[in-house]
């Protein structure tokens, strides 16, 4: 579902990401850790064009993201994203939010979409929600709209950028939640988060990078309970 | 009275023509001014670069001369075609206030967060959807108020018309005035037809600013500050990444 070969990306003379390779399976679910700076961010953006790759190859669906001819909008159709910092459309109310892009980008009809829109709401816990600005809920409340958003096109996999690392303690509880049913639901995730204890839960596989490369990786129980590289071993040391 | 009253329909007349100038200049420069704006901040450099020239020249020209260029000039460069006063009236004023609109236009995009740009594009928006829907709402918050702004001092500036003898309100002014020979009761009479026009769109700006300032919830600080008023205000231009 995705193949990523040789992965290198440079801001001028910085090497953020030295050689990336990865395979990413349908229904995986992907956690990707490790101190920051260690370009998981970077990693992750390149998977859905927000960086333009350096060298090497990415391949989503068949789509290969080094090509010139090739249609964005395609792929990030294809790929849900869900940042750290929520950017959901302040000028928006919440079901507008969900509903801009497949009515905009899918053209798809507005009664079809709404519908699917208000589905997703309640399935984020938020159907009450839905004609408020998105200033008026709290961050937890706000994340789970920007989920509902990407959802909105239907993705076949969704990135998720450190979803809960910009919310209080007290909220992050339901992100997490509902992206363990999404998990569940088998949905394709690739997350880069700090919460060890949700990818040790539902990651099917952890990949543990530093200083532009992955370090290794595995299943949680292999990560977390017998890492054999001295520098997982130390970032384990110091988040656990 | 009855002596006054033949004045009036000049007068009338006069303001019908600024008011004229003033809706063809306002709409045409916020046209052009949002177009030079997004150009300002296109991810494309040369376009950033033929943008900036564009802004920076026409502001460091005096709008006087701006007009008399379009006078003699345009039929000069355009052989054969005829423009009216009006037109070239226009043209100037479009020309001078779509300077001061592109940069107001360009703070405006910048004061868009980053993330907002990368929202619109992690969900498959082209440039047009990211700009029609998502950005330029979020940048006209910012931009209003100091349009506002801009089209006063513009419909005032528009007074200079007078100067290639096209009969706006003040040039009716001075006409009735020297006729009459009660230059400063007409002058009285033509300065509160100005303010009269101008006062409730500067409310109007104000309102705007609040409506939307409620609808979004928080205020959000934005700075307008010299930077992007300085006239050789160039960098940091705003670049949309991922767009090539």
């Amino acid at each position: 579902m995705i193949s990523v070969k040789g992965l290198q990306k440079k801001y001028g003379n910085v090497e953020v990401l030295k050689s990336i390779d990865c395979e990413i399976k349908p229904s995986e679910v992907v956690c990707v850790i490790g101190p920051s700076g260690s370009g998981k961010s970077t990693f992750l953006r390149c998977l859905n064009l927000l960086e333009t790759i350096t060298a090497g190859s990415v391949v989503i669906n068949g789509h290969d993201l080094g090509n010139s001819k090739l249609d964005r909008v395609l792929v990030r159709r294809d790929v849900g994203m869900v940042f750290q910092q929520f950017n959901l459309f302040p000028h928006m109310k919440v079901l507008d939010n969900v509903m801009i892009a497949p009515i905009k980008v899918a053209k798809k009809s507005r009664e079809v979409t709404k519908e699917k829109a208000l589905e997703l709401l309640a399935k984020v816990g938020l159907s009450d929600k839905a004609d408020v600005y998105p200033s008026s809920l709290s961050g937890g409340q706000q994340q789970r709209v920007a989920i509902a958003r990407a959802l909105a096109m239907d993705p076949t996999v969704m990135l998720f950028d450190e979803p809960t690392s910009a919310l209080d303690p007290e909220t992050v509880g339901d992100v997490l939640a509902v992206m363990k049913r999404l998990a569940g639901e088998g949905m394709t995730m690739v997350v880069v988060s700090h919460e060890m204890g949700f990818a040790r839960e539902v990651a099917d596989r952890v990949i543990f990078m530093d200083q532009g490369y992955i370090v290794e990786e595995g299943t949680p129980a292999d990560i977390f309970d017998r890492p054999t590289q001295d520098r997982t071993k130390a970032f384990l040391s110091r988040v656990l | 009275m009855g002596d006054y009253a033949q004045f009036l329909l000049p007068l009338a007349k006069g303001l019908g023509m600024t008011a004229l100038l003033c809706i063809i200049s306002a709409v045409g420069g916020s046209i052009v001014g949002l177009l030079v704006g997004l150009a300002r901040a296109s991810s494309i450099g040369f376009i950033r670069w033929v943008s900036a020239i564009y802004t920076n020249l026409l502001r460091g020209i005096p709008l006087l001369i701006i007009l008399l260029f379009t006078f003699f000039a345009l039929p000069l460069l355009i052989p054969g075609a005829v423009f009216s006063k009006l037109a070239c009236g226009a043209i100037a004023l479009t020309l001078f206030v779509s300077a001061y609109i592109a940069e107001v236009v360009r703070g405006g995009l910048e004061s868009v967060p980053r993330g907002q740009f990368e929202a619109a594009e992690a969900l498959g928006m082209n440039y047009f959807l990211k700009f029609r829907y998502i950005i330029v709402p979020q940048a006209m918050r910012v931009v209003v108020p100091p349009w506002t702004g801009i089209i006063l001092a513009m419909i005032k500036d528009s007074s200079l018309v007078s100067v290639i003898g096209f009969v706006d309100l003040t040039q009716a002014g001075k006409i009735i005035g020297t006729t009459t020979m009660l230059p400063l009761l007409t002058f009285v009479v033509v300065g509160a037809i100005y303010f009269v026009i101008c006062y409730p769109l500067g409310k109007f700006g104000r309102w705007y600013e609040k409506r939307l300032t409620v609808s979004l919830g928080r205020p959000q600080a934005v700075d307008l500050g010299p930077a992007s008023t300085d006239l050789l205000a160039e960098e940091p231009l705003l670049q949309v990444r991922g767009e090539k």
